[in-house]
């Protein structure tokens, strides 16, 4: 079983299990299955810029080039922030209790793009943690998985049934613009109702 | 310059900009001597020394280890270590020869992995930019605190005004959704419940557009969502037997 995530809420610690929600587990998912005339089956592969030579799966790899194009180890690399500061490296959520104290507003999570999406699931008894979250708190801390020097934006919060969720991405940044920044008209048909609000179909997508 | 196609709740149209939401970039990596350095993708081995074509030509996965021991049967001096730039895809076949007439069939699977169903593959046009019908003001607003709830937000984008009348109908529109603090279902479709496809063959999302004003300044946002904030069912279906069987 994987390391669970634990929080410090107050005077307590809170285990969580978290099991990764995506759209393969609610909908199902889709593979693609290539034929050729024979109906044979086909791989995927790259074809270079010379047009000859064909790459397959796993043929390709990334490496560190300097500014003369000088192959360079990672190790010999230092990290730095867009000022140029070096930066300190955080340590995984998993290694220490994370404090559960910044409370989040709608418009910040809303500014999030949230990349993945894990079901929280604790054998603890978490009442008043569940209480408080139902009725719309969201909390939000730092969150890396294995360490590393840049830590992903987490928020802990529950959906309509109070199921409790971690959405884990990265900022957006929206700008405010001004003035200077920067067919027929179609009458509205009827509005939709509330029930077919309720019935926005994500599985037919 | 990608654009959208849409209507606001008066019913008038516009074609506006439609802009990706990056994040920027915040560590760099500096070599010893101070200079940001840039990764690049390269080829490691062509499908004529990978090791299917190395299995092929030893004959068993044992003599394919004594020729990595005894020489590089791998490395293609002519080809290893040459930089990827503008590649294509192609399909190959079984002999590693590229397909030129290909069928592509869709197979769709429940998530416990059974097929449900098969299909030729369809590419969906866009339906969101100038030359798509406008997108309509739905008229279904879901307050923000409900909506955050009920879907999960995965990609943003935002709409920016192109002259002069295109920013009074935005700001306005912005201002209309702050008021209301909701977000607009936006879908394509005369009874806009059709995913929006930005690009050719791209994946369906819904759209859900936020406004907030500052002054005399706007930010539309499209939130584009394809996953509901839901847990799954085979999840709880195997929760419920944990229990079942500890009971």
């Amino acid at each position: 079983m994987a390391k669970p995530l634990v929080f410090q809420w107050r005077d307590r610690q809170i285990t969580f299990q978290m099991a990764k929600v995506d759209r393969a587990r609610l909908y199902g998912f889709k593979e693609s299955e290539v034929l050729d005339d024979q109906g044979q089956r086909c791989e995927l592969a790259t074809l270079a810029q010379d047009g000859q030579t064909v790459v397959g799966r796993g043929g390709t790899a990334f490496g560190t080039l300097t500014v003369d194009g000088t192959w360079i180890e990672k190790g010999q690399l230092r990290p730095v922030d867009p000022a140029g500061q070096t930066i300190a490296p955080v340590s995984s959520s998993f290694a220490a209790p994370v404090p559960l104290v910044e409370q989040a507003s709608v418009e910040d999570y809303l500014d999030c793009a949230v990349r993945s999406v894990y079901l929280m699931e604790t054998p603890d008894d978490i009442g008043p943690l569940a209480d408080e979250l139902k009725q719309g708190t969201i909390y939000r801390f730092a969150y890396s998985f294995r360490g590393g020097l840049e830590p992903d934006q987490a928020f802990l919060l529950a959906n309509a049934e109070g199921k409790v969720f971690c959405a884990i991405g990265k900022p957006a940044k929206v700008e405010f613009l001004g003035l200077a920044q920067a067919a027929a008209a179609v009458e509205d048909e009827e509005t939709e109702s509330e029930e077919d609000e309720g019935a926005i179909d994500f599985s037919m997508m | 310059m990608a654009e959208i196609n849409l209507c606001n709740s008066a019913g008038r149209d516009a074609v506006v900009k439609l802009q990706s939401l990056s994040t920027p970039l915040r560590v760099r990596w500096l070599d010893p001597e101070g200079r940001q350095v840039g990764t690049a993708r390269m080829i490691k081995s062509s499908i004529h020394d990978d090791l299917e074509a190395l299995v092929e030509k030893h004959g068993e996965l044992r003599s394919v280890g004594a020729a990595l021991r005894d020489g590089d049967p791998e490395i293609n001096p002519e080809i290893a270590g040459r930089l990827l730039q503008e590649t294509s895809r192609v399909y190959i076949q079984r002999s590693r020869k590229i397909v030129h007439r290909i069928q592509e069939w869709d197979v769709i699977r429940n998530p416990d992995g059974t097929e449900r169903e098969r299909r030729v593959h369809a590419i969906p046009d866009a339906n969101v930019g100038s030359g798509a019908a406008p997108l309509k003001w739905s008229g279904v607003m879901i307050p923000k605190s409900e909506a955050i709830r009920k879907f999960v937000f995965v990609q943003k984008m935002q709409l920016a005004h192109i002259n002069g009348l295109t920013y009074d109908f935005l700001i306005g529109m912005a201002k209309e959704l702050e008021s209301k603090d909701c977000l607009l279902l936006l879908g394509a479709g005369p009874k806009s419940n059709q995913p929006l496809v930005l690009r050719r063959n791209s994946m369906p999302y819904r759209g859900f557009l936020e406004g907030r004003t500052r002054g005399e300044t706007y930010r539309l946002t499209l939130h584009l969502s394809n996953l509901e904030l839901k847990a799954p069912e085979v999840q709880e279906a195997a929760q419920a037997a944990a229990e079942e069987k500890s009971a």
